[in-house]
């Protein structure tokens, strides 16, 4: 027996010595694709690609609608629905209607499955939108070179120099950059007049490293405002529900403005701490785009800022661009919800058709990959500041950091701005200079 | 001074872990369940009063009574009367595993009935809209808010209430008793099952107060952070025993504070408060189970359920030889067809999801181990496997070997974290034993995964495909051979570790941790080794994973949740079967995409047919594909819930009937024992017990209702085809095997008319077991 086990393990031992790795990533188990149809009436160029025939082309996306966890990301696929149906009533793109034929739901947050399912049915000409917990399928769809358009939350968007990952595009350039410093730290304290910075982050490292980047932007840009990081904790428990302690220390320390990195959870568990203990700051907040989550708290964020990448519904009338306008009036029109996801959704849906134009009739996926890259001032019909695909899309930092901030304002969230809709600033200095859009 | 200060902030979340733990404690002293479903019947109660309150407007004091003290209560009769009333006799690993599937399948039915969106601002149990709307005292330097004093009042009513009950009054003792031995106490006159049903729906709706009470704590309502909360509240349990309450409430409180002063206290950015404080609750629960020697003693069991024999031998023991080689060649065609259809037919999705539960499959064989044959619950499957992963990821990124050596080395150093866990908690009880796993799991997810050199941070790390011999299993299919590879050899590992020496102790210790230590079996030793090589085989699964999905993606593969889910499907599968480990993996990955097709169905047909009848119309389109997570673990736990009928999994009691029927139709041969073909009816003992017959009810069979029960099938033909009673064929077989058998006397309450009499114990070891 014990001979027998040796035997067997020397053989396991050379068996895997004379093992190596693979290089190229996971192979999909059918290959091949659509032959499209030629067409015949002289108007639809033909194209041979996947998802696309002499009517229609098809895309299928993947959303978090149930899971164990409450995403519920599915009105992200409402907003392409609303952007398609625009561009179908104006008579399609080549001829064409596009169609988003499937959203699949990827559970329990693991997409793998998913995104290889997408790339071996083969009738599908591109991924959209694709709005996911995690993003565990985005190896799949880079190698098999789908175009593939998303909400960017999670790193797996962002590329290398080495693999840039160029057929990954967010809703706004796909470079997340977590750990950078970042502009509105300072600009919001000196707008609000707050210096006394507080810093508060989970110890999971999403969270922990975005705080991180938040405590150097202060450090960095903060002096001329005379801001500074007065407490900072990013040791905090995932689920946390007693934020008392740390209050006490920043009412103790003068913070006035709370930088988070957190969930709704712990941002309202601090605001109604705050409120016990008579702390008079506000929050930054950086995930929480959601007019139902003021209906309900409101009141705890008075003066506290939202930031975000895109136009929102609250712009000013003289200022709203084209694309909100008609995002209101299309999502109206398919009883898509308004919601941050399904303006997600319309944005990746600008970009693909954008890309599509430019590409020609005679497009394939490489070549609507490529048109998009070569854009510099992508904005979706003014929903964006200018988006430069071809300079810092997919693995560098864009100099130039732009967002969109509202105050909570009587329960509502309000515009900061009032001449333009983009607040942006060079990041590349040691002085934080604000810039055009 | 400021200690001071930090301390007594600490209080308000101390009063909330001390009564989510005294309801635990009160669970567990009442009815003999440590209840992990006690969050998921909190959740109920919450949500119940989330609808009443805030979406049918209900005033404040009706809405309470309907959730805590109407649906509470229902909910813990309901639970009384359907399960935990059949498992009173059984041991904790029955109720813990039958609460861990309740746990599961509950927040779902309920998430189905009241809606998947997410509920925002829960309502506090008071007359206000929300919490922090009514302060008190206002300005001053300490101030609580609405839920605060709900809860603070609560439970120092709660808790003064419960000492009354069991100090004072005779239900309280009753309830004891009835915990310790209903049998006993019904021989008192002790009306056992109204004091179990008054046990139930008091726990009950002690769980509706708690939930309504600690909704309010979170944004939005989420069963999740309610079960969060309440495993953060075990260590309070622990501290009073299981047993005490007022040491209970003061362990909460001690926590709450604890935590509180050591947020004060420690410098926020030194390692220590990043690894302790985030982890403080579990950190607290681990060590007092090592620490604290009371812990040490098995848990308290009913004095006659010595009578209840152990679940009965895997059919795989016990078939005929003949039988054995015909499944087994069986086994390998479905195996080699499975495969050749996987690989040839399925889409890249189809071999994905089979790929994944192949894969998981070789990371549940390690619950097949550690459950199975060492009859250790442990809840930390997913730890190991993650543990493996990283080790995996890390050696390939840093010194570029082969990934398949990645993963031995990984599985190595799984198997040594496993060891060195298993030293300090196998001779816990079963339930302290399954607590220590969770705080494990607990404390590698809040220390251990946040650090880069672990888990590589924010970005998952990168796991290559391995390339074997020129064969690149970047191949989805290749990588598929490759699995069901490492998954045949693994299974062939754990079965010659059960048929081998430390298998063989681990089910002497199993039957008779007594007589095993009488006769030189050191059971630290066995099952430090069953635990690290389980440890090693979740670590392989993981490596495993990792390189199939190209990353080691702790949030997406290996969250203790997951973890918590594959332990449930593994043990209702069966628990000391390959193949029901090897079933529940696919199961994982494949019915709830198989749901959400069958749930498209509907839909499919109503946009085919437009025009259909409107009432059958109306039918379909009420049916949705998003139903298909919730409906799959809906099915996981109420799966899990069946290991109260069948301890031995509800695959291998199929295979049991499958196997008695074919040796009802075949074995003829029964009436001459000598016959060389004849199915060995001493091997046919652990597979036929019935309840209804009363030969020999398991403790967990010991239930009514379980006149289905597979092996029932077998004894009611072992007694009429042996031309004699069931005690006849025991003592013929024991006679008539090389091993002998011990022969207990069955003094289960007989049903169907039938009389207490002598039978063989249905765990009797096969030819040659016998260590």
């Amino acid at each position: 027996m014990k001979f027998r086990t040796t035997i067997a393990a020397v053989a396991v031992a050379l068996l895997a010595a004379s093992c190596g790795n693979s290089e190229g990533g996971s192979a999909d188990s059918n290959g091949g694709g659509n032959e499209a149809d030629s067409g015949g009436d002289g108007q639809v160029v033909a194209v041979d690609a996947p998802g696309v025939t002499d009517d229609e082309i098809r895309v299928t996306g993947i959303a978090a609608v149930t899971n164990p966890l409450d995403a519920d990301y599915a009105s992200a696929a409402d907003g392409v629905e609303a952007y398609f149906a625009m561009v179908n009533d104006a008579g399609g793109i080549h001829g064409r209607d596009l169609v988003l034929s499937d959203v699949r739901d990827d559970k329990v947050a693991n997409n793998t499955a998913e995104a290889k399912g997408i790339v071996d049915s083969d009738d599908t000409f591109a991924v959209l939108p694709v709005a996911t917990l995690l993003f565990t399928g985005a190896d799949t769809l880079v190698e098999a070179g789908i175009p593939t358009y998303g909400w960017t939350i999670n790193p797996e968007w962002e590329g290398t120099e080495e693999n840039p990952k160029e057929n990954l595009f967010g809703q706004a350039g796909s470079y997340l950059c977590l750990g950078c410093p970042q502009a509105y730290p300072p600009y919001i304290a000196e707008r609000s007049g707050r210096t006394k910075v507080g810093i508060l982050a989970y110890n999971v490292p999403q969270s922990s490293t975005c705080a991180s980047g938040w405590q150097e932007s202060i450090e960095r840009w903060g002096g001329p405002a005379g801001s500074e990081v007065v407490f900072s904790d990013s040791s905090l428990a995932y689920g946390t529900t007693d934020l008392s302690v740390q209050v006490q220390k920043m009412a103790e320390a003068g913070v006035n403005l709370v930088m988070t990195c957190m969930d709704n959870n712990a941002v309202v568990t601090l605001a109604k701490e705050m409120k016990k203990q008579g702390l008079d700051a506000i929050q930054l907040l950086p995930n929480a785009y959601n007019q139902e989550f003021y209906e309900e708290f409101g009141d705890l964020f008075e003066g506290s800022y939202v930031i975000i990448g895109f136009a929102p519904l609250e712009t000013p009338e003289d200022l709203r661009p084209e694309g909100l306008d008609l995002y209101e009036e299309w999502i109206e029109s398919t009883g898509g919800k308004t919601t941050e996801n399904s303006m997600v959704g319309w944005l990746n849906a600008a970009a693909f058709v954008e890309a599509l134009e430019l590409a020609g009739p005679d497009f394939d996926r490489q070549k609507v990959i490529d048109a998009l890259n070569d854009q510099t001032a992508q904005s979706a019909q003014g929903m964006l500041p200018d988006v430069n695909w071809k300079g810092y899309g997919h693995w560098q930092r864009n100099p130039r950091s732009c967002a969109v901030y509202l105050e909570i304002v009587d329960g509502e969230m309000a515009p900061t701005e009032t001449d333009e809709i983009f607040t942006c600033f060079d990041v590349t200095g040691d002085e934080l200079v604000r810039v055009g859009t | 001074m400021d200690i001071l200060e930090y301390a007594i902030r600490g209080i308000p979340t101390g009063c909330v872990f001390a009564l989510l733990a005294v309801g635990l404690v009160l669970t567990y002293k009442t009815s003999g369940v440590f209840n992990l479903a006690y969050g998921a019947q909190a959740f109920v109660s919450a949500a119940c009063f989330f609808v009443l309150r805030k979406e049918w407007e209900w005033a404040l004091v009706p809405a309470a009574l309907v959730a805590i003290v109407v649906i509470g209560p229902a909910l813990g009769l309901l639970l009384e009367r359907t399960l935990f009333r059949y498992l009173r006799g059984s041991g904790a690993m029955a109720k813990l595993v039958t609460s861990l599937g309740l746990l599961i399948a509950i927040p779902e039915i309920v998430r189905l009935l009241i809606g998947q969106n997410a509920k925002q601002n829960p309502p506090p149990l008071w007359w206000v809209r929300r919490t922090d709307e009514w302060l008190w005292p206002e300005g001053g330097r300490f101030v609580l808010d609405a839920g605060q004093v709900a809860t603070i009042t609560s439970t120092v009513f709660v808790v003064i209430g419960l000492v009354v009950l069991f100090a004072r009054t005779d239900l309280g003792l009753r309830m004891r008793a009835v915990v310790e031995s209903a049998r006993l106490s019904e021989l008192h006159g002790v009306d056992s099952q109204r004091v179990s049903m008054a046990s139930w729906a008091l726990s009950s709706l002690l769980a509706g107060l708690a939930g309504v009470l600690v909704a309010p704590l979170f944004a939005s309502l989420n069963p999740i952070d309610i079960f969060t909360l309440l495993i953060a509240a075990l260590a309070a349990t622990v501290v009073g025993g299981l047993t005490s309450i007022p040491l209970t409430f003061a362990g909460g409180i001690g926590l709450g504070v604890l935590q509180a002063v050591l947020a004060g206290t420690l410098p926020t950015d030194s390692v220590l408060a990043s690894g302790l404080r985030p982890a403080l609750p579990f950190v607290v629960l681990f060590l007092l189970l090592v620490f604290r020697p009371g812990l040490r003693a098995p848990e308290a069991t009913d004095p006659m359920s010595s009578v209840d024999p152990p679940p009965p031998s895997p059919v795989s023991q016990t078939r005929p030889d003949w039988m054995a080689m015909g499944t087994r060649g069986f086994g390998v065609a479905v195996v080699v067809a499975g495969l050749w259809l996987s690989i040839s037919v399925l889409d890249a999705f189809w071999l994905g999801l089979v790929t994944s539960g192949v894969v998981l499959g070789v990371i549940m064989l390690s619950i097949t181990i550690t459950t199975g044959l060492g009859g250790m619950l442990s809840l930390s499957p997913a730890a190991f496997a993650a543990i493996g992963a990283f080790a995996t990821a890390q050696l390939v990124t840093a010194t570029g070997m082969s990934v398949i050596i990645g993963m031995l080395l990984g599985a190595g150093v799984a198997a040594v974290v496993g060891g060195v866990l298993a030293v300090p908690i196998v001779r816990l009880g079963s339930v302290y034993l399954a607590l220590a796993t969770l705080a494990f799991a607990l404390m590698f997810e809040a220390v251990l995964v946040p650090l880069g050199w672990v888990s590589g941070g924010s970005v998952p790390l990168r796991v290559p495909r391995p390339l074997l011999g020129g064969i690149d299993m970047a191949d989805d299919r290749w990588f598929l051979l490759f699995a069901v590879i490492c998954l045949t050899l693994c299974g062939i590992g754990v079965i010659r570790l059960r048929e081998g020496t430390t298998g063989r102790y681990l089910q002497a210790l199993h039957m008779s941790p007594a007589a095993a230590a009488s006769i030189g079996i050191s059971a630290t030793r066995a099952r430090v080794v069953a635990f690290a090589v389980a440890a090693g085989v979740a670590g392989f699964g993981g490596g495993l994973m990792a390189s199939y999905l190209e990353q080691a993606n702790y949030q997406a593969s290996f969250g203790y949740l997951y973890g918590l889910v594959w332990v449930a499907l593994v043990v209702a599968a069966g628990s000391r079967s390959v193949q029901a480990a090897v079933m529940a993996g696919l199961f994982f990955f494949l019915v709830p995409a198989l749901l959400e097709r069958l749930f498209e169905w509907p839909e499919n047909v109503l946009e085919s047919n437009p025009d259909l009848f409107e009432p059958l119309a109306t039918i379909l389109g009420w049916v949705s594909p998003t139903w298909a997570v919730p409906v799959a673990f809906i099915l996981f736990g109420f799966s899990a819930i069946t290991y109260a009928r069948h301890p031995e999994g509800s695959i291998e009691a199929q295979t049991a009937r499958a196997v008695n029927a074919i040796v009802r139709r075949v074995g003829h041969h029964d009436a001459d024992p000598q016959h060389p073909d004849a199915p060995d009816t001493r091997k046919h003992g652990p597979v036929s017990s019935d309840a209804d017959d009363g030969t020999f009810a398991t403790g967990a069979d010991n239930n009514p209702g379980s006149s289905e029960s597979a092996h029932g099938d077998a004894v009611r033909h072992s007694s009429r085809s042996a031309a004699g009673t069931t005690s006849s064929t025991a003592r013929g077989s024991a006679s008539n095997g090389n091993d002998p058998e011990p022969v207990v006397a069955d003094l289960s309450e007989p049903a169907g008319g039938a009389e207490p009499h002598v039978g063989p114990a249905p765990g009797s070891t096969p030819e040659g077991t016998q260590p």
